[in-house]
């Protein structure tokens, strides 16, 4: 079981000794040793207000902070010392803010919970989890509108998708002419559109899930030096790809079959002179 | 006649323009609502900062406004000292906290704002009016849901729990006599407010002649720099954040999104103008025989190039302006996604509209469009119009 | 009579990409025409017809000698004044007619007046008067997919003949044409030429050719014959 007391500290670097018996040690985050020019075995003054009279301690560890969401974007420095002596410097009397508790099980957890709860002077016992999940509140709230601009953007590549399809076999309506009138069926027709439209699919989504993963790892490299913390803020998961690549099919085989029956709707010899064109003109003028 | 052929080309094939008009469109809404999200965090939030009119906030030394728990001493003192500052026409000093309030049986915990009731720094009433007297408070919506509390109730507030005792410290008996909006608390916050003294009183000797903050309204907005150097001068001890220092920290926490907003417009932008240059193009390419005859028999290489960005101009514009629209939609719907963004003002908006927004995305599409023709248009204005010619009769 | 094209050593040369060399497809022709000329250019194909006339039309340019028309340098001018010297100075005429597709009748016919940036009023005025000269006063609406050959090739005609221009430019008119619409163009252009336009046209329509009032003959890239018909 560890006690933890938080609490809003000031360190002053000092060069003398003081004459004093051993000093306590502390451990700093790396952040604060880098910013405060802090290495290990430095004399450094804690107190709990500023210019207020402190302990002179010694920094016995570096530390690194974990990879905490809720920390993100917060530029505080962290200090781990001991117990009594943070509970001395702020007159916070023999009081901590919380307790962690270890348990064997889960089904100890269970109980323990009951346990401490059915008892509680004042306190209650949360299970590590829900606290979690009520910290990380502001992340839920960035991945859905992560989520949402995601939707917008598939919605703009169906576009761009059916749009070079379209393209993409308006340019060859005279061969495909010129297939029809050698008597190949509609069907291969659609067929073959459709092959090519899956085969861009494929290699373009290949190519999307390399720039992805290039992508995610310039936003990691970029995003941790912004906010000094190890966190991974873009991941390119097998969800994500499955996801990307069945998308880029789905779209890719429909944009094929909207642009292959387009084609062979119309009478062949019209495909081949153009005149199709020059009649929707016609009949868009009129 | 330039108007008749361009509107011609277009209709010629006429999914295929709708579709570069959709596509247009969409990533035209994205644009415009990357760049609300670009700027309207900052000006709504200054908006905030600023809508009570103090430009001026002193926290404890090294801190932020509320960013810690950490109090200023001597707070009387420090008050009659700012307000000899010239310049200063009024201090607002508040002091946060958090107390557990019951009314009818039901206890809710509240933030609770120690303030000078007569300047409202704070909060607007509502209904009801300000606290008068020590013993009155006013209490946002949220409280009054959570209580079943109503106007004129006297309601038990204590600032604190001894567990060792199992019981309530600093309980006052308070008449809640005013409904107020508060401005800078997050949206379901229950909220209440109470004369200074009341409260440090409540808190005990931890709160003795200590505030969280200090409000501070200069005489003008030119005069801010001045009343801060006097600032830092008379009252060393904390850290004075005018609205710019402000709004650099809050660059700093919500740079994510800016930088967000800025590589997704280019994106919808890049979309955007690859879109129609490839569209543009292929239909340039389409039209060479018609065009090289054109040039054949005396249409100018400008009236080629203007018919050509023309095209990809108006494909731009509409798909600009449907997406304007869409874009509003959008930034609504996105913004209210954000708006549970935990700890923030309810009053943010992440994207807020500005006409200078449209404007902007305007222009960049604009110019997107313009860009967009111009591959296209110069191959078609620079062809060699014998050859090409021949090469169309071939064909 | 004045001079109207003078043609002095014109040569022209193509290079073949990817090292094919030189094509001479014309070696060095002097030509004069007299203002109110009708004269037809016949010859083998592939002898440098065509190359020719885009030469004094100015869509193309010698690799040297040089042509003159109503006393301009045609070969030397920037693009900027070729472009303005074809929509007012010549008219063209191609044996596929070349219309836009997407204008109708009348539309196409004012296309050059508008870029000469005659006034819409008086623009109309001309291409239907244009129109009836030659005949088709009850096609103005119709776009080229809903007129034939021969009503195409009057209408391209009328719209070479827009700006009133000195020369008309012909390069196988009648080519895509059954004989009888074939004779139909051929009496128009007389008609035209009777008029006072000059014409040069590229044929190798005998009928065409008779109807004309001079013939060159050209052979690998050189006039090897110019003679004057009767005028019959
Ligand atoms: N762009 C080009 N590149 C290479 N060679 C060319 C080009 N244009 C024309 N030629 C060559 O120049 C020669 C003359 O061509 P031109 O079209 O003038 O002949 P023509 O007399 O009009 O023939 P036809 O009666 O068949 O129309 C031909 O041998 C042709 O192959
Ligand atoms: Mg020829």
């Amino acid at each position: 079981m560890t006690a933890a007391l938080f609490a809003l500290l000031f360190i002053q670097a000092i060069d003398s000794t003081p004459p004093r018996p051993a000093p306590r040690s502390i451990a700093v985050d790396e952040r604060l040793a880098a910013d405060a020019g802090l290495e290990l075995g430095d004399r450094v003054v804690v107190a709990s207000a500023p210019g207020g009279a402190g302990d002179t301690v010694i920094v016995a560890a570096i530390t690194r902070g974990r990879a905490d969401p809720s920390e993100v974007a917060r530029a505080d420095y962290r200090v781990r010392m001991h117990l009594d002596e943070l509970q001395r410097l702020t007159g916070y009397g023999d009081r901590v803010d919380r307790f962690a508790v270890g348990t064997t099980s889960a089904s100890a957890t269970d109980s323990a919970l009951r346990a401490i709860n059915s008892a509680a002077f004042g306190f209650r016992a949360h299970r590590s989890r829900d606290i979690a999940v009520e910290t990380s509140r502001t992340f839920l709230v960035v991945s859905r509108f992560h989520r949402a601009i995601g939707v917008i953007t598939i919605v703009a590549s169906a576009i761009f998708l059916l749009c070079i399809m379209l393209l993409k076999v308006d340019e060859r309506r005279r061969d495909i002419a010129a297939l029809r009138l050698l008597g190949i069926s509609k069907r291969s027709i659609i067929r073959s559109v459709m092959i090519e439209a899956t085969l861009v699919a494929v290699l373009g989504s290949a190519m999307g899930v390399a720039l992805g993963w290039l992508a995610s790892s310039i936003i990691n490299w970029h995003y941790r030096g912004v906010y000094r913390t190890p966190l991974a803020f873009a991941v390119v998961t097998p969800g994500i790809v499955e996801l990307a690549v069945a998308l880029s099919l789905v779209l890719g085989l429909g944009a094929g079959l909207a642009a292959g029956r387009r084609l062979v709707r119309q009478p062949p010899l019209d495909l081949l002179t153009g005149r199709h064109e020059s009649r929707r003109t016609a009949r868009a003028a009129a | 006649m330039l108007f008749r052929l361009v509107w011609a080309s277009l209709v010629r094939h006429r999914a295929r323009t709708l579709l570069a008009v959709l596509g247009v469109a969409v990533s035209a809404a994205m644009l415009l609502d990357m760049v609300m999200l670009s700027s309207g965090m900052r000006a709504s939030f200054k908006n905030l900062l600023l809508s009570r009119g103090f430009q001026i906030r002193l926290s404890p030394k090294g801190t932020l406004p509320f960013d810690t728990d950490a109090t200023i001493g001597d707070a009387a003192e420090i008050s009659a000292r700012l307000r000899t500052i010239p310049d200063v026409i009024t201090v607002s000093p508040v002091l946060g906290g958090q107390v557990y309030a019951s009314a009818g049986g039901r206890t809710a915990t509240a933030v609770a704002l120690g303030v000078d009731p007569a300047v409202e720094g704070d909060y607007e009433i509502v209904t009801g009016r300000s606290p008068s007297t020590a013993n009155e408070f006013v209490a946002s919506d949220d409280f009054f849901h959570a209580t079943g509390a109503r106007l004129g109730d006297s309601v038990s507030v204590a600032a604190g729990f001894d567990p060792q005792l199992r019981a309530v410290t600093g309980q006052r008996t308070l008449t809640l006599v005013g409904r107020a909006h508060f401005i800078y608390m997050p949206a379901g916050q229950n909220s209440v407010a109470l004369p200074l003294p009341t409260l440090q009183a409540m808190r005990g000797e931890s709160a003795h002649d200590r505030v969280s903050l200090f409000m501070v309204r200069a005489s003008s907005n030119d005069r801010v720099d001045k009343v801060l150097a006097d600032i830092e001068r008379t009252v060393p001890r904390v850290t004075a954040v005018s609205i710019e220092t402000a709004m650099q920290q809050v660059d700093e926490r919500l740079s994510y999104f800016r930088q967000l907003a800025v590589i997704l417009g280019a994106v919808s932008l890049g979309v955007g103008f690859l879109l129609v240059t490839t569209l543009v193009t292929v239909s340039v390419n389409e039209r060479l025989g018609e065009i090289i005859v054109m040039r054949a028999i005396g249409v100018a290489r400008e009236r080629v190039v203007l018919q050509v960005l023309l095209e990809s101009s108006a494909i731009m514009l509409v798909g600009a302006l449907a997406g304007l629209g869409l874009g509003l939609v959008t930034a609504r719907y996105l913004n209210s996604i954000l708006a549970s963004f935990p700890g923030l003002p309810a009053a943010i908006d992440f994207f807020l509209f500005e006409p200078r927004d449209a404007w902007v995305a305007l222009g960049l599409l604009a110019v997107a469009g313009v860009l967009a023709g111009i591959y296209p248009s110069w191959r078609g204005a620079s062809l060699p119009i014998a050859v090409t010619l021949r090469e169309e009769a071939v064909a | 009579m004045t001079r109207l094209l003078v043609a002095r050593d014109v040569k022209r040369d193509y290079h073949m990409g990817g090292g094919g060399g030189l094509v001479h497809a014309v070696r060095g022709v002097s030509l004069d025409v007299d203002d109110g000329d009708y004269l037809a250019v016949v010859g083998p194909s592939g002898c440098g017809k065509s190359t020719l006339l885009n030469l004094i039309g100015g869509i193309d340019r010698p690799s040297s000698g040089s042509i003159e028309i109503s006393g301009e340098r045609v070969d030397t001018m920037r693009d900027a004044d070729a472009t303005r010297f074809r929509l007012l100075r010549v008219g063209f005429v191609f044996q596929r007619f070349y219309l836009m597709p997407a204008l109708t009748a009348l539309e196409n016919v004012e296309l050059p007046l508008a870029e000469a940036k005659v006034a819409r009023k008086e623009r109309v005025a001309r291409a239907r008067e244009l129109l009836a000269y030659v005949g088709l006063a009850a096609r103005l609406d119709h776009r080229p997919t809903q007129l034939s050959g021969g009503e195409q090739q009057r209408v391209a005609i009328a719209r070479a003949l827009a700006n009133r221009p000195r020369l008309l430019l012909a390069d196988e008119p009648t080519g895509e044409l059954d004989a009888h619409t074939g004779a139909e163009m051929i009496s128009l252009l007389g008609q035209v030429n009777g008029d006072g336009t000059t014409i040069v046209v590229v044929t190798h329509d005998e009928d065409l050719a008779r109807a004309a009032k001079r013939v060159v003959h050209m052979r690998d890239g050189v006039v090897v014959d110019d003679r004057r018909q009767d005028g019959s």
